[in-house]
């Protein structure tokens, strides 16, 4: 039996309705118990202490990834990790390696993190590199929203049998939810095609991106998947676009389910632009924020823009493209047969170009004109609007005003001029932060062990040095910063692995998929889409499936479909 | 104020020297500067364990004078970085030398290796002999070449010399390997012996003078005038000269500047003239 | 009798994975979907003359039979002692056995390098320098209707490539031209064994493809499939295509560069670029901008040939350009079946795709500095551990040199040159034969290799080996107190 004690820190805990109580953690066998005896001890007085962080959507692993890390030798060489007795080494910045992504997450205070796109076909390599990623539990999302046999399913209205393929899809891929990204988009990509909006029709398919949607939400809730439909939207980062996303959240208003979210929005930020073209560019911040306000179906995360050289990488082949021909900077286009399609960019955000300092805005406009902190989150959708490790910065932003002043003395004088940024003064308090970065994000994931500190939990813990009675966080943004990127302690499934900032134990995370449990067996349905799938594909069916083995730690969620 | 650093021993490993700098050295002792550690393949070592050390260093990098003896070849980015001060290598140098430098000179007496000044931003760097690839050339990766300074080569220069070169000049005053100025966006190139040909490949602007010949020109290329002379740096050279433009697959208005009596091969671009 | 199916071919980057093994009393018997040179593979690969069995180190200048623990413990001490070790190979093994080659090199502090650095190592520094644009090679077989394959002959290298994923191939989108080039190959071998015999010339020469010169032939007026070669000499898979363009060597990139201007509507001042017309380039632009999908496959005389990766960078961009007219992806013909995986799983442990140098406690790259050839050229290295390759035969002759004069340790399944060498040689078993794991396939796909026999006894897996060296190593460097 291993135990530890965290002693007499201030405790936030939202999902348990703690808000900075000073309270005694007992954990035992990694798990969070009611108390402990005869075990080691953190004292913890004077400090802040959270269930571990939690990340819905950070691209972590796999091809795109890698491609990634491979395109930018640059990129790497001044920000390196050198091996340790318990560490092994590697490089950061935009794309860390594996080993340097585990350890940066971790010495944050994060320690469950989803990736949120693997092409099906990839899976393998995704799995790879999540097993080389250490400290961290672990996920993946498989791309859906493209993919021949959803849309032929779909376009019969054949509802079971997508959903039966999806589970399929879940076991042979090991993944956890279904993830759309510009739903239909990247088929027309296959032929340097796009689609034009939500009602656009898929080239060579018939069946539009709306009902593609509909299609999977309905999908989504047959099968019971812990998470909700994950959707990048269709037009993301083109101007106006924040209509097709309204039109996104609205076409899946009536399938909701007693109120329950039943779609997430992810990286919203590039889906709120309002304005005609790049010249009359604003803000559509207020308008989505009024709708998710008004309902109770959608979450979302921010992808807020931090201000620095990152990589932009999306399986949005055909936005990719258009970032291509804005930038000159060099271009990765990888299509992946019968799913997806993805792109690389490096892309610099600067504070006094325009569009880029409304983007800034947009972000943490989202986060502080959406009431309820359960409905949005805070992601810098990594790398893409910059690298993870800008979390501490961005809880400073939101937790503090002053902090938000400064940058905007700095940014581009049109966009301080236009930007609403400004009128807002609601600062977040840490218990929002704590919804924001773990609860709210683990409660929207289906994750019931994590985010939280409730008898049973996973013993996943961050311990910052922040003293809620003495320091007033919002006239002191740095001392925000600065705990937020060292943590005092983080404790991963009971073991302490970083302390004071420092790694001092490297520990192997578990990988999370969805096995859907349904009747009629879902195995029913391989020979006949063995059949189809050899016509399809270039690899035999057998080779395509991720077996469990190849996972290094695999936490299949089992859950009952309805199919 | 001189300070002399004697090679103790025959190189084998690479050397990684980046502490070999004015900047380094200025206002130390020379006990300090003994220890200074620097890598020996993967062996960590003092200064004193590769170098006898000897002599004083100014109290700022701009009195400082290194003065290095020895096969150096083996070594790695001696004067990185340095903003100040002066090196010189009574021999041949190793590759990354003055990289990323922004200020004062560096002397070698000997050949330099490849990618001789890569990145620098200001400075003087004179190679007696030849110099290896990437001359003024950027990371992997990078798009930032050159960005200010001099570099002068009295031998020959490899391949791709100024590549990604955004400001600043490179002289050689021997032949030029394939690729001279590909990538580049400004600055200029002036190449006093013969070039391997495909001048100024990917180039979007800038300007590349051979006064020998050139064996070939890109098909990129456009012919656009002939000149009498051209002036660098408010030195005339005397021509005539071919002027193409390009690289026109990139869009681009680079200038070559070819000796026209050197190359009688390209005698028939006069046509489109 | 038991037969294997769906087994993934251990041979070149095409990683075909729908081959059948027959197995018999723990020997291949037979095998179904092969190529020629796969065939040979799995018929000989089990011959004890080509094998290494038992391990060896080197006693007095002569290498003598030793055991295992020995052999493991004699490679510990030499990487150890070394101030510059190399560790190279890494193409024909699996990506579990790459993996514990990347920790041994950090734990040593040496240098990790793959063979790309003498194969497709330019066309990385390519992409790092302008990017890709490419797909799998399903979207290639459902969608391309332009193929060319460009100083590439898959018809000798990659033998499947063509019919699995390219001309011969059906797809969604794209009906395969198959029957037409198996008439075309009957017409090519019929007409040479017919001059052999009496020079008697009954084929029709129009059938044949042109060499460059002239015109496209009309089919490039129709909006059926077809197959460009661009070579500097007619291969068997120039002969099979709808059009040869001859480029004389050395001169790709002008021809590329000349091809961009095209493809962007500006004029080439010129009559003929690297021997090919401009008037027949222009309607080669014509074709490509004209495609639904076009791709462009490169081979190692591309990459090899002056101008390195200068010519990758021009053929990149050709096909970036391209993407503003038309959809058109490109790809490097990775040659051995994991070369791919090599830079894959480099990159995700260290950030970099090969000549990955630990020395200094962490990861730092630069091809031309950090590169085997490269490092053993200036005699740098002063010890190597190989793994499956041969450089003995492929370095050129300064590397080699200073390669053997070093302590050299070989891990193998076959004798070769570099084993003959060795100061240590460990016997190891044949990945996708005798072992499994994981490979990448060119396009980056991740297949699983099988292990359809028991390897020799003595012969343990890359994999494991290169654990039990590591192991040795830390316990070495732990009782000599370095960090």
């Amino acid at each position: 039996m291993k135990g530890l004690l965290v002693k007499d820190g201030f405790v936030f805990d939202p999902m348990n309705n703690v808000a900075g109580e000073k309270m005694d953690i007992a954990i035992c066998n990694g798990k969070i118990v009611e108390k402990i005896d005869n075990c080691g001890v953190i004292d913890a007085s004077g400090m802040t202490v959270m269930p571990g962080g939690v990340d819905l959507h950070s691209h972590i692993a796999g091809s795109k990834v890698n491609s990634g890390r491979l395109l930018r030798p640059e990129d790497h060489y001044k920000d390196v990790e050198r091996k340790t007795p318990v560490t092994r080494s590697g490089v950061g910045y935009s794309i860390p390696s594996t080993f340097t992504t585990g350890y940066r997450y971790a010495r944050m205070g994060w320690t469950t993190v989803m990736d949120p796109a693997m092409a099906p076909l990839k899976a393998k390599h995704t799995h790879e590199e999540l097993n080389d990623t250490p400290i961290l539990d672990k996920g993946s999302y498989p791309l859906l929203g493209s993919n021949w046999f959803v849309l032929e399913h779909l376009r019969a209205k054949e509802y079971k049998d997508a959903a039966a393929y999806v589970a399929w899809i879940m076991r042979a891929t090991k993944g956890y939810a279904i993830k759309l990204v510009n739903p239909g988009g990247l088929e027309a990509w296959g032929f340097g095609r796009n689609v034009r909006d939500i009602d656009d029709p898929v080239p060579n398919f018939d069946i539009t991106p709306r009902e593609i949607i509909q299609g999977l939400c309905k999908v989504n809730q047959l099968l019971s998947m812990p998470h909700t439909i994950h959707v990048h939207t269709n037009n993301l980062g083109k101007p106006g676009n924040y209509t097709a996303t309204l039109e996104t959240m609205k076409s899946v208003e009536n399938l909701a389910n007693n109120g329950k979210p039943n779609i997430h929005l992810t990286h919203c930020q590039f889906s709120a632009f309002a304005g005609e073209d790049w010249r009359s560019f604003r803000s559509g911040s207020e308008e989505i924020a009024k709708y998710v306000n008004d309902h109770t179906h959608v979450t979302l995360d921010l992808g807020q823009i931090v201000f620095t050289n990152t990589t932009t990488m999306t399986a949005d082949g055909p936005f990719q493209f258009i970032l291509y021909q804005m930038t000159g900077n060099k271009w990765v286009n990888n299509d992946v047969e019968i799913e997806t399609s993805s792109g690389i960019v490096p892309f610099q955000y600067k504070r006094k170009n325009y569009v880029h300092a409304i983007q800034w805005t947009i972000g943490l406009e989202l986060a502080l004109q959406i009431r309820d902190p359960w409905k949005v989150f805070i992601t810098t959708d990594h790398p893409n609007a910059g690298p993870f490790t800008a979390y501490p910065r961005i809880v400073a932003w939101l937790m503090s005003r002053k902090a938000r002043d400064e940058i905007m003395k700095k940014i581009n004088k049109k966009a301080r001029a236009r930007a609403l940024l400004p009128s807002i003064d609601r600062e977040y308090t840490l218990d929002e932060i704590a919804i924001a970065t773990r609860a709210g994000q683990a409660k929207i994931l289906g994750l019931e062990n994590k985010g939280h500190l409730g008898m049973g939990a996973d013993a996943d813990i961050a311990i910052y040095n922040i003293n809620p009675e003495k320091k007033d966080l919002a006239s002191n943004p740095k001392a925000i910063r600065r705990a937020f990127s060292n943590a005092a302690y983080t404790i991963k499934a009971g073991e302490i692995v970083v302390k004071d900032g420092e790694i001092t134990k490297s520990v192997v995370g578990r990988t999370y998929w969805t096995n859907v449990k349904a009747s009629p067996s879902l195995l029913e349905i391989e020979p006949e889409l063995q059949e189809v799938f050899e016509e399809y594909y270039t690899v035999k069916f057998d080779n395509y499936i991720v077996p469990n083995h190849h996972l290094s730690a695999a936490n299949p969620i089992t859950v009952e479909g309805r199919v | 104020m001189t300070l002399i650093l004697k090679l103790k021993k025959k190189l084998s490993a690479p050397v990684s020297a980046e502490c070999i700098s004015p900047d380094t050295f200025a206002g130390k002792q020379e006990s300090e500067i003994a220890g200074l550690t620097l890598w020996e393949g993967n062996r960590k070592r003092q200064l004193s364990e590769i170098f006898e050390v000897e002599g004083i260093s100014g109290s700022s990098p701009s009195e400082t004078t290194i003065h290095i003896k020895g096969d150096l070849s083996k070594t790695r980015r001696i004067g990185a970085g340095m903003t100040e001060g002066r090196i010189v290598i009574q021999g041949n140098g190793g590759m990354h030398i003055g990289e990323e430098m922004k200020g004062g000179t560096i002397l070698v007496e000997g050949n330099a290796g490849s990618w001789l000044g890569s990145a620098m931003k200001g400075g003087v760097i004179e190679v007696k002999r030849n110099a290896g690839d990437y001359i003024g050339g950027a990371h992997r990766g990078s798009t930032k070449g050159m960005r200010g300074g001099v570099i002068i080569v009295h031998g020959n220069a490899g391949s791709e010399a100024g590549s990604h070169m955004r400001k600043g000049l490179i002289k050689i005053f021997g032949d030029a390997d394939q690729f001279a100025g590909i990538y580049m966006k400004d600055g200029t190139i002036v190449v006093h012996g013969n070039s391997r040909g495909r001048l100024g490949a990917f180039m979007t602007s800038g300007k590349i003078v051979v006064c020998g010949k050139a064996e070939s020109v890109l098909p990129t290329f456009s012919i656009d005038k002939i000149n009498r002379k051209t002036k660098i740096h408010g030195d005339e050279i005397a021509g005539p000269f071919y002027v193409f433009v390009g690289d026109l697959a990139e869009h681009g208005n680079g200038k070559l500047y070819l000796s026209q009596t050197e190359n009688e091969h390209l005698k028939s671009v006069e046509l489109f003239l | 009798m038991n037969v294997i199916r769906n087994v993934t071919c251990p041979i070149c980057g095409t990683l075909c994975d729908d081959l059948e093994v027959t197995v018999k009393d723990n020997v291949i018997v037979d095998a179904a979907n092969t190529c020629a040179i796969s065939d040979a593979k799995f018929m000989n690969y089990s011959n004890p003359k080509h094998r290494n069995l038992t391990p060896l180190v080197r006693k007095n200048g002569e290498l003598r039979e030793t055991s295992l623990e020995e052999a493991i413990k004699k490679s510990a001490e030499i990487l150890v002692d070394a101030s510059y070790p190399i560790l190279y190979g890494w193409s024909c093994t699996s990506c579990e056995a790459i993996s514990a080659g990347v920790e041994l090199a950090e734990e040593i502090g040496g240098v990790i390098d793959n063979t790309s650095t003498v194969c497709h190592g330019p066309s990385i520094l390519s992409i790092q320098n302008v990017g890709i644009p490419t797909s799998t090679l399903g979207q290639i077989r459902h969608r391309a209707d332009l193929i060319i394959y460009w100083a590439s002959d898959p018809y000798s290298a990659h033998p499947r490539h063509m019919e699995r994923y390219t001309a011969f191939s059906n797809g969604r989108f794209q009906k395969s031209e198959w029957a037409h080039y198996v008439a075309r190959l009957r017409g090519i071998l019929g007409k040479k064994r017919l001059s052999r015999a009496s020079e008697l010339v009954l084929m029709k020469e129009a059938e044949l493809p042109v060499v460059s010169g002239g015109k496209l032939p009309p089919k490039f007026e129709t909006d059926k499939r077809k197959l460009i070669v661009v070579d500097v000499r007619k291969t068997r898979s120039a002969e099979l295509a709808d059009f040869f363009i001859q480029v004389e060597p050395n001169k790709d990139f002008e021809l590329i560069q000349a091809l961009r201007l095209l493809v962007r509507d500006e004029e080439v001042e010129t009559d003929q670029v690297a021997g090919v017309p401009v008037s027949l380039l222009e309607d080669v632009a014509d074709t490509m901008i004209g495609c639904d999908f076009g791709v462009l496959f490169f081979g190692v005389g591309l990459t090899m040939s002056s101008g390195k990766l200068q010519n990758i960078d021009a053929a990149i961009a050709l096909t970036r350009d391209l993407n503003y007219r038309t959809k058109f992806v490109i790809m490097p013909m990775r040659g051995h079946f994991n070369v791919a995986g090599a830079n894959i799983v480099s990159t995700w442990q260290t950030g970099y795709p090969f000549a990955v140098d630990f020395s200094q406690g962490y990861p730092r790259y630069n091809p031309g500095e950090t590169s085997a050839v490269d490092i053993l050229s200036r005699d740098e290295a002063d010890a190597s551990l190989i793994v499956a390759s041969d450089p003995v035969s492929n370095f050129p002759r300064r590397a080699v040199e200073n390669l053997v004069k070093n302590p050299l340790i070989a891990i193998d399944p076959v004798v070769s040159p570099t084993t003959a060498m060795a100061d240590v040689v460990l016997p190891s078993a044949f990945v996708g034969i005798e072992e499994g794991g994981t490979a990448y396939r060119m396009d980056r796909v991740p297949l699983p290799m099988k292990k359809l026999v028991d390897p020799p006894q003595n012969c343990l897996s890359d994999r494991e080996i290169l654990q039990r060296i590591l192991h040795h190593v830390k316990r070495l460097r732990a009782q000599r107190g370095i960090a």
